[in-house]
């Protein structure tokens, strides 16, 4: 090519650029296989490069799910011959106390801890996006800290800390002359406990979602605000919140996913105790497995809560979503 | 024994491989391992029963393998205070514990199973687990080895582990409850524990002791309760979660509510401490005399010398559970665990020679116990002079011969089956409300019966 004149060279290049126009035209005649063999050659390359990602998620992902309906529809105690039942799982589930209970939970957790947690991850990212506010990465790490410890370790520390006869609380509480709580001893107070542990541990991420939204507010339209006579309170309240919204939209919608699929927290901290209190669906799921090896029920189980996280992800995002953010 | 149970299985050998290898093929490999023809004459008169004598066939000390055992720290541990001697006695098999909490360990059973591999060679299983997987078909039948041993083994253990006349697991540890209780506290309070005779002298004591020493009788957690205890008092009454026919009989047996109104007693009147079993306030508890008894199987000295009172030596006893009525049973059991070889495993014969030489013979079985109060099962262990004498624990008390004879008496009931996990599950909760007072005991029970008979569908 170097050796060639540069016309050559210029022509060349004409014919590349309009290539892809004149293939069109010619693919419009050719068979739909034609296409695609044409298609995947010119494209080989780059497919090759992405391909171990769309292997390794068909195979761990795709592959999974829709094993997963196939075995909803079957019993089968995970050894033998898989009997297909149809959808007599499905049936059953329908009028299953312990699953619906699990659901009802969680919706009782959600409502629990979420809107706390949500309205401090505001309020610090706030604090932290505040100019005047000395150290600011240590306080971001320290209050991100809780989200990557290990879960477990956590939640046996609060066992320790919650229990209710040798429980640091409560011998706090008892040098404040306060009653003893029954903190993982009475089915509310389990409820709230476990809404503790879940703000400790994801508090800190909300917050980090938090200010990633506060960040793209301008500075000038809470500056504009100041010029206009209003305090801080005010500014926040009526500028940063409102310009907030899609992103606590965002928050809370994954504090829904969390709240339904929760399962190492209350495993470990309550399991799932008392008097069911605090048995989520994926523990139950988990319970329908590896206690009852009924492992085509727990597929159904799976496929009905994932349907539902669905529906009410779907619909919390149209209703907070629907009206106009800034009025 | 019928034919049909033998079926195409009728040659013993290809029997106990149980398919996994042919006739052929395991003449193959026995040629390669260097087992003369006499050896397989052996086994085969063992298996089929041949010969009248019950001697169990002896293994070639050639056996080759490397075994992978599962199972939890303190019973890994008791296994281990043999394999200085197995290693002796077949220097070519080489052992490799995994150690789990039982719960763990389970769930990676089931994980195995399901992938259809990834098992262990064996596995200790608890009885109140081991039916799940033998009714399941995970195990490897081993009839045709353990079969010399079912006359010459408390008879109760060998319930959960059969199928069809087949026997799938080698019996370990049965669990004889007794009262361990403290000397101290009985003193101090006036009680003399021979006194104890019926479970209403039990309760009456209860009392006297809360008003003399403040100390409850029994740790019984409310909210967190595991109906463990529950458990253990229905099985001496010979009652359970279902007769023998396999109904379920929680509300039906007036036993059940019995008993479950008689645990009540002792929350309703304060006798009972709130605390979690296996938790720091529980072990503490039992250290520093909050509780003056503890009703657990013989297999809870262990935990009392090891790290909950090792230093209480002398303030415990062991006295027989009291009666429910006059003449009736004083043994009950909690617990107890098998060895089990899977049927996904290679070497089965390496991992029978293991369990039969840990398990099968009166020698190991003392070595473990002497050591650590897991309980032999071979009843001629029993007449070994180490019965006779007194644990120093325990005040120098006989308690082994105690057990000894609890162990042989232990009534038939519906706790443990292939669904024992699942109905203690779903009876827990119902326990825990009573105990919180949110519903009274019949309540209780007949929520609990209707919700096993829909999630299990028996009757």
């Amino acid at each position: 090519m170097l050796t060639e004149p540069r016309h050559r060279i210029r022509e060349a290049t004409l014919a590349a650029a309009t290539e892809d126009l004149g293939e069109d035209y010619e693919w419009r005649s050719d068979s739909l296989r034609q296409r695609w063999r044409l298609a995947v050659r010119r494209h080989r390359w780059p497919l090759l490069f992405i391909s171990p990602f769309f292997v390794l998620f068909a195979v761990f992902n795709v592959y999974p799910v829709l094993f997963s309906f196939w075995l909803s529809l079957h019993d089968w105690p995970g050894l033998g011959p898989m009997d297909f039942i149809g959808l007599a799982n499905y049936t059953e589930l329908a009028h299953d106390p312990l699953f619906w209970n699990s659901m009802l939970n969680s919706v009782l957790l959600f409502f629990i801890y979420v809107p706390v947690m949500t309205f401090l991850a505001v309020v610090l990212a706030a604090v932290l996006n505040a100019r005047f506010l000395k150290l600011q990465g240590l306080w971001r790490a320290l209050i991100f800290m809780p989200n990557i410890t290990s879960m477990v370790a956590a939640g046996y520390t609060f066992r320790l800390i919650l229990d209710k006869d040798s429980g640091a609380l409560n011998h706090a509480l008892a040098f404040l002359h306060v009653a003893a709580v029954p903190w993982l001893d009475d089915v509310w107070w389990a409820r709230i406990s476990l809404g503790l542990l879940m703000i400790w541990a994801w508090l800190g991420y909300n917050t980090v979602i938090m200010l990633a939204g506060m960040q793209t507010i301008p500075r000038e339209l809470i500056e504009a605000a100041k010029v206009d006579g209003a305090n801080a309170v005010q500014a926040f309240r009526r500028i940063t919140v409102p310009l907030l919204r899609p992103v606590i939209v965002f928050s809370m919608t994954l504090s829904i996913i969390g709240t339904f699929s929760m399962f190492t927290e209350p495993y470990i901290l309550t399991r799932g105790g008392p008097i069911r209190a605090t048995e989520t669906p994926v523990i139950e799921i988990f319970n329908s497995t590896f206690t009852d090896l009924r492992f085509g029920y727990a597929a159904a189980e799976s496929y009905v809560y994932f349907a539902i996280i669905v529906v009410i992800t779907l619909l919390q995002f149209w209703t907070v979503s629907r009206s106009d953010p800034v009025r | 024994m019928s034919q049909d149970d033998i079926g195409t299985e009728g040659n013993p050998i290809a029997g106990f491989l149980h398919g996994e290898i042919s006739r052929r093929e395991l003449m193959r490999r026995l040629a390669i391992l260097g087992l003369a023809a006499p050896s397989v004459a052996a086994i085969i008169e063992a298996c089929g029963g041949a010969s009248p004598t019950s001697q169990p066939a002896a293994l070639s000390k050639d056996l080759k393998g490397s075994l992978t055992i599962w199972g939890w720290s303190a019973s890994v541990a008791a296994l281990k205070l043999v394999d200085t001697d197995f290693s002796a006695a077949f220097p070519n098999i080489s052992v490799k514990y995994v150690e789990r909490p039982p719960g763990d360990t389970y769930r990676n059973i089931q994980l195995a199973i399901a992938a259809g591999s990834g098992a262990p060679d064996i596995s200790i299983i608890e009885d109140s687990h081991v039916s799940q997987y033998v009714q399941l078909g995970a195990l490897a039948d081993i009839t045709d080895w353990v079969k010399p041993y079912v006359p010459q083994i408390v008879s109760y253990k060998w319930t959960w582990i059969q199928k069809s006349n087949r026997y799938y697991a080698m019996p370990w540890d049965p669990g004889p409850v007794g009262v361990f209780y403290r000397r101290d506290i009985f003193q101090q309070a006036g009680v003399d524990p021979a006194s104890i005779q019926s479970w209403e002298d039990f309760y009456q004591a209860a009392k006297t002791i809360k008003q003399k020493t403040g100390s409850f009788m029994w740790q019984q957690a409310k909210a967190r309760n595991d109906g463990r205890l529950f458990e253990t008092l229905l099985w001496q009454r010979g009652t359970g979660y279902i007769n023998a026919k396999g109904d379920v009989i929680l509300d039906k047996d007036p036993k059940v509510r019995d008993t479950l109104e008689f645990i009540g007693r002792f929350w309703t009147d304060g006798l009972a401490a709130d605390q979690e079993p296996w938790t720091d306030p529980w072990y503490k508890a039992q250290a520093g005399g909050g509780t003056a008894t503890v009703i657990d199987a013989v297999w809870m000295g262990t935990f009392f010398k090891s790290f909950i009172a090792p230093k209480a030596a002398g303030s415990w006893g062991v006295a027989l559970l009291p009666v429910w009525q006059a003449g009736g049973s004083r043994a009950s059991n909690d617990g107890g665990s098998v060895l089990a070889i899977f049927d996904q495993s290679q070497q089965k014969e390496a991992a029978w020679a293991y369990t039969q030489f840990h398990l099968g013979r009166n020698q190991s079985q003392l070595q473990i116990y002497e050591k650590t109060d897991i309980f032999p099962s071979l009843r001629s262990s029993f007449q070994d002079s180490f019965f006779q004498e007194g644990d120093p624990y325990f005040g120098d008390e006989k308690v082994r011969s105690m057990f000894a004879d609890i162990a042989a008496k232990i009534p038939n009931a519906g706790i443990y089956s292939r669904d024992y996990q699942e109905m203690s599950n779903l009876t827990t909760p119902e326990i825990q409300k009573y105990a919180l007072g949110q519903q009274s005991a019949q309540q209780a029970l007949a929520n609990a019966a209707e919700l096993i008979r829909e999630k299990t569908h028996r009757s």
